[in-house]
Formats: structure tokens, C-alpha cells, sequence
């Protein structure tokens, strides 16, 4: 009954925001269609642009990884972290599906999820039940109840912005002393090797700047041939999501530096010191070489499908592999973690495909998997 | 979620020697139609969708344990409609031919040799499948000398525009929605349940819902609940998958529903009888109301 109240609530607040976006700022639709062919532009040539990526990482200074699976990306986090350090993460659904907070929880480091939704799971021990929202299986009075027990000073009946008020300055504290911060990426441009992360509540922000070290781990699906198309992921993203104009567009090409001294431009100077990218393939390369599957790996996680999958509204907390859920969660679970069974359950409302930003028929991709998952060793299996 | 590669095991084998997803009695398909021509070159097509589909609930509540049963023929005697069913689904078929032949059109039957289209293979992921399926139903079309086949209902005329994907043909493929024109001025209110395949697949959204407009029904509307990519799906599709999701579907959709008003039309057998135990109020198909 809590997950029906608690996605009435998300649906009827979400959907006529994102209608309301995008009738008063009707460019948004030209930006998505223009960021589905410079994704596609990508897709259709991606080993030169993963290469051409780690290049420009490392021209500023950075270090540059390319991971197959979950083993090499926690390798390679794990040495970089190293153990006893206290970690910030800023919301990476791609950490999540590599595992990355509890490995580095394994190595003996503090790791705290700072973006609300994801701090509030991780202090309930719950998976995420939104691509955006993590934490939207829960109701206000969830949440109370959560934070009463975890770390108090507010209950069942406090307001939102008190519980708010009690997690910011938790958070606060860790911020300042973090020695890493972890983010994901929401697009990552080719030609200058920059991150592009879109926010609202500044826990990437301080995420990205506080700590000497940043890591951001990111799917090779999210490179964008130049920083012109990378600018463009944040605006759509957030506009699809129905929070436009976002609060906080960070934008990140390696350490920080300074050209202050006769315009000579050195690293680091006020921010991190080091600059990690981990880009993750974890499926995504194989599923890009299917034509039909690459059409997932246009999805900009902007999680509007969701609210309008019945599917989703019905048993969405329980529907697909963490963190992947809805419709596009359904085709993510397949390519990342080669699951069939979230498809299955695909009712084809089409509602997804229609209100989609990068046009993803992601119904016809559901049927695909079905199918394949139907006919795993060639004959009718499951 | 169900075995549903057993299920698709059974699912072929009862096309393959029916014609039918399961063991059905064909008269209880064909016998609505009395004075049809049988056969010909343009031919109404119901694949025995309005008229099995109110029995396939109790079939539907067999399916989990579907590997305990020898085959389907002991659920055969279960899976027949009542009579007042059946007498509803060939009222409805009867007013389509009816509105058909009004505007012109007075088609064929295939009346017991009408196949099932496959629509439920192709719904389900059974890919190859309902494409070797889809090549038998096509032989069989040319066969009887079949040319253009008018569809009744939004899953068998989906499936129908698939066949291409699998097999060539030069079968013509219609909705009965694009040849008529409403029969009957109705006055009064009802709200509206459309069919995720005719809105958000097919284009024929506009189709209905003018004819509805045209004969003097105001439709009470609600972005969130009837827009075009707001309005959900009944569950009925995913019965064979899960039961009990694509009740808790159809549980929040009549709910939604009952909001706007005590009557609610529909456009799809399945959608009818997947909302019917949930809407508290009254459920009628457009071609019981408008024909």
C-alpha cells in the first residue's frame, strides 16, 4: 500500500511538470532530437570515440580507464581509494551496478551516498526504486520514521524541508572531510574529455570539488562527440525529468587548475588534485553491435518512462535489476546483467515509446528480449 | 510468473492443431454469424476473440500449474463462456456487420475454418513462433481465396499488420473503425478505456473516439487519466505471464477510471473483461452502444 500511495503521489506530481517544461520551453524537444543523432554518431563508431575520450581525459591532466566488467572497475576504484579514506558519492547508478559503495565499504572506508534519495536507501538498506528518484518508494512519513531512528531530530510527522534540513547538515560534515568523491557522468564529451553532471541539490557539486581525488564512473554509452553536444544532455536530461531548469549543471575537465600566473595554465589548484574517468563497458559494447538492442544505450536516464508504465505504477519497487527499473530498467537489466525476466513482464501500453525523449520504441526492444530470452539455447526456454 | 516457455510449448501445439490457442469448441465462435456468405474475397475476421475471450480468465487461473495438466483438452469444458456471454460478444459482432454493411461493405466468413491470428505468441515474445505461425494463417487466407480481411479487435488487427515482418503477403488488412460510421444517436455521458494497440500503435485513437463524438456521446475526460500517453494499459495482456500483476494493473486503471464516471466504454474484449470484475459500474463495448 506504501509503494501505491508513494507512486500516485510521484506520477501526478512528475508528469503534468514535465508537459509544463516542455510547452514553455519548446527548444528543449529540438536539443533532444539533435543529442539522439550525436548519440547515435557515437554509437556508430565508439571504439575511435572510447579512444579519442581517454586521450582528452589524459591531455588535462587526468587518468583515464576503460573497464570491461564489475571486477576490473572495483579494481581500479579500490586501488585509487585505497582503505580508511571517508567517500562521498554523488547519486552514479553505474557505481551501483558495479557495486562500487560496498567494495569500498569491504576495503575499511567510511562511503556515504549524498544525494537525498540515495542516502536515505542506503541508511534503509533498500535498492533504488527510480532511475532519478531513488528513494520514491518511500512516503514523507517513511522517511520520518527513518531518519527519527538513523539520525534524529526529526519523526513521522515532521515537514519535508525539516527532514531535509536534519540530512544537510549530516552530510555537511562528511563533505568537508571526504577524502574521495565519486560521481557518475551524464555525458561525457569526446574531443575535451569533460564530465557533464546535472543536479539540483549541490551534493555533486560539493562532491566534485571538495575532496583531493574524483572519480567518475560512467557507461561508454553516455560520450558525446564534442562538448557542444555534452552541454546539451544536461538541459534535456533535467527538462524530461520535469525539473528545468535545473539547479546545478557541473561541469569537470580533469584536476582543477589556474592560469592566474602570466596565463600559464597549472594543476591543481582550489579543487581535487587528481581526476579519475572509469569508463565502464559491463555489456554495452555487445549490446551496441545488435541493432536493435543500441537503441537502449540512447536512453539519458531521465526516468519519464516510468511514470507512465503501468508496469511500473503496479509493482515498480520490485520490477527489474537494481538500480535499473521501469521500462527502461527492463532493458537495462538485459544488457547489463543479461536478465530476460523484466522484460517479460512488458504489457506494451506503448506510453513509453511516446513520451520517450530520444524516441526509444522500447516496447519493440522488450519484445526483442522476450524473445531471446524465450529461446536462450535455441528452443523454447526460460 | 508463469512457466511460460511451457506455456508456449502448448500454445503451439493447440495452433498447430486448432487453429486455436486452446481446445474450443468452434461453434462457439462461429455460430453468432447465421447469414454471412462463407468465404469470399473481403471476409470479417473476429479470430474468436469477443467470443473465448470471457472464458479465458478461468483458463488464465490454470496457467501456473499448466505442467500438472496432460495437455488442455480437460480445461476445454472449463473455458466455454456462459450464455449470456456469448450472447453479448455475437450481439456486438452481428452490430459491426451491421454497421459494415450500412456503409457498403458486405463481408465473407470463414465461419469454423476461421484461424486464431497468433496474437498471443506474438505478445508474449514468442517471435519465431507466431512468424511460423503467421505463415500458416497467410497459406490458409489464400487458400480459401481470401483478399482483404476486416478486423474486429485491436490485438488481432496488430498482429495481422505483423505478418509482414514474417512472411510476405498481399493480404489487405483493415479495421472495422476505418469503414463505418456510427448507427444509433446516443445521449449521455461516459468516460473511456482506450486500447493501448489502436492509440499508441495502430492511429486509430481519432478513428473511435470521432465516431463516439459523432453519435452524441460527450466522453468525460481527464489528461492524467484518458490523454493519449497518460492512459494505461487494462493488465490483460499480461495474464498469461502473471495473473495477479495484471490484476493489481487493471485494479489501479478502474480505479482511475471510476473517477470520471459510472460508464465506461471500451474498444476491446480483453480490455472488457480484464476491467469488468474491477469497475464499479457499468462496461459496455462502442459497438454495443453506437451500432
Amino acid at each position: 500500500m506504501s509503494w501505491d500511495i508513494a507512486v500516485y503521489r510521484a506520477i501526478n506530481n512528475a508528469v503534468p511538470k514535465v508537459y509544463k517544461v516542455l510547452r514553455e520551453h519548446p527548444y528543449i524537444e529540438e536539443l533532444a532530437k539533435r543529442l539522439r543523432e550525436a548519440k547515435l554518431e557515437v554509437l556508430n563508431n565508439l571504439e575511435k570515440y572510447v579512444e579519442e575520450t581517454l586521450q582528452s581525459v589524459k591531455n588535462n591532466g587526468g587518468n583515464a580507464y576503460y573497464v570491461h566488467d564489475e571486477k576490473e572497475a572495483q579494481e581500479i576504484v579500490g586501488k585509487i581509494v585505497g582503505k580508511g579514506k571517508i567517500v562521498v558519492m554523488g547519486k552514479s547508478m553505474v557505481a551501483y551496478e558495479l557495486g562500487i559503495r560496498k567494495y569500498l565499504e569491504s576495503l575499511g572506508n567510511e562511503v556515504w551516498e549524498t544525494d537525498l534519495g540515495e542516502f536515505l536507501i542506503q541508511q534503509a538498506n533498500e535498492p533504488p526504486s527510480h532511475i532519478i528518484a531513488p528513494a520514491i518508494h518511500m512516503t514523507k512519513e517513511s522517511v520520518g520514521k527513518l531518519l527519527k531512528e538513523k539520525i534524529g531530530g526529526v519523526d513521522e510527522n515532521s515537514k519535508v524541508e525539516d527532514m531535509v534540513a536534519v540530512v544537510r547538515k549530516f552530510l555537511r560534515d562528511k563533505f568537508v572531510k571526504a577524502d574521495v568523491g565519486i560521481t557518475g557522468a551524464n555525458a561525457i564529451a569526446a574531443d575535451t574529455g569533460s564530465v557533464l553532471l546535472v543536479e539540483n541539490e549541490g551534493n555533486i557539486r560539493f562532491t566534485t570539488v571538495a575532496p583531493q581525488i574524483h572519480i567518475a564512473i560512467a557507461g561508454v554509452e553516455k560520450i558525446l562527440p564534442t562538448l557542444a553536444d555534452a552541454m546539451i544532455e544536461p538541459l534535456v536530461q533535467s527538462a524530461y525529468a520535469g525539473l528545468y531548469p535545473p539547479t546545478y549543471v557541473n561541469l569537470t575537465s580533469g584536476p582543477s587548475s589556474t592560469a592566474d600566473i602570466e596565463h600559464n595554465r597549472v594543476r591543481p589548484a582550489h579543487g581535487p588534485k587528481e581526476f579519475h574517468l572509469i569508463l565502464v563497458d559491463n555489456g554495452r559494447v555487445k549490446a551496441n553491435k545488435d541493432n536493435i538492442l543500441r537503441e537502449a544505450l540512447l536512453c539519458i536516464r531521465c526516468g519519464r518512462c516510468h511514470f507512465h508504465c503501468p508496469i511500473y505504477r503496479a509493482i515498480g519497487n520490485i520490477w527489474g535489476d537494481p538500480p535499473y527499473s521501469g521500462p527502461m530498467g527492463a532493458m537495462w537489466s538485459y544488457i547489463v546483467k543479461g536478465d530476460t525476466k523484466p522484460a517479460m513482464y512488458c504489457v506494451h501500453s506503448g506510453n513509453c515509446k511516446e513520451v520517450c525523449p530520444m524516441r526509444i520504441n522500447i516496447p519493440r526492444v522488450l519484445e526483442y528480449i522476450k524473445n531471446l530470452g524465450l529461446h536462450s539455447k535455441g528452443k523454447l526456454e526460460l | 510468473m508463469n512457466n511460460l516457455s511451457e506455456i508456449g510449448k502448448i500454445l503451439v501445439d493447440n495452433l498447430n492443431r486448432y487453429y486455436m490457442p486452446f481446445p474450443v469448441d468452434k461453434k462457439v465462435c462461429s455460430e453468432w454469424a447465421k447469414d454471412l456468405p462463407k468465404g469470399g474475397n473481403t471476409i470479417i475476421y473476429t479470430s474468436c476473440m469477443y467470443q473465448i475471450e470471457p472464458a479465458v480468465g478461468m483458463f488464465l487461473k490454470f496457467l501456473p500449474s499448466i505442467s500438472s495438466f496432460k495437455g488442455l483438452m480437460p480445461l476445454a469444458r472449463l473455458v466455454k463462456p456462459s450464455r449470456s456471454q456469448l450472447d453479448r460478444a455475437y450481439k456486438i459482432l452481428n452490430n459491426i456487420v451491421k454497421a459494415l454493411e450500412k456503409s457498403g461493405i458486405k463481408p465473407g466468413y470463414l465461419y469454423e475454418e476461421e484461424p486464431y491470428s497468433g496474437a498471443i505468441l506474438l505478445e508474449m515474445g514468442f517471435l519465431k513462433e507466431f512468424g511460423e505461425y503467421a505463415k500458416k494463417v497467410v497459406s490458409l487466407f489464400k487458400e480459401k481465396g481470401v483478399r482483404k480481411i476486416i478486423t474486429v479487435d485491436p490485438h488481432t488487427h496488430n498482429a495481422l499488420t505483423r505478418y509482414q515482418e514474417f512472411v510476405k503477403h498481399d493480404l489487405e488488412i483493415a479495421n472495422y473503425l476505418e469503414l463505418v460510421n456510427y448507427t444509433k444517436k446516443v445521449e449521455g455521458e461516459f468516460t473511456i478505456h482506450d486500447s493501448c494497440l489502436y492509440s499508441r500503435f495502430l492511429g486509430l485513437r481519432e478513428k473511435y473516439r470521432g465516431l463516439i463524438e459523432k453519435s452524441g456521446i460527450k466522453l468525460v475526460e481527464d489528461e492524467m487519466i484518458t490523454g493519449k500517453y497518460t492512459s494505461s494499459c487494462c493488465g490483460g495482456p499480461l495474464g498469461p505471464v502473471d495473473l495477479k500483476v495484471s490484476e493489481k494493473i487493471a485494479e489501479n486503471r478502474a480505479k482511475d477510471l471510476e473517477k470520471l464516471s459510472k460508464k465506461l466504454l471500451v474498444v476491446c474484449p480483453i480490455c472488457y473483461v480484464t476491467l469488468l470484475p474491477h469497475f464499479k459500474g457499468e462496461i459496455m463495448d462502442i459497438a454495443e452502444v453506437i451500432f
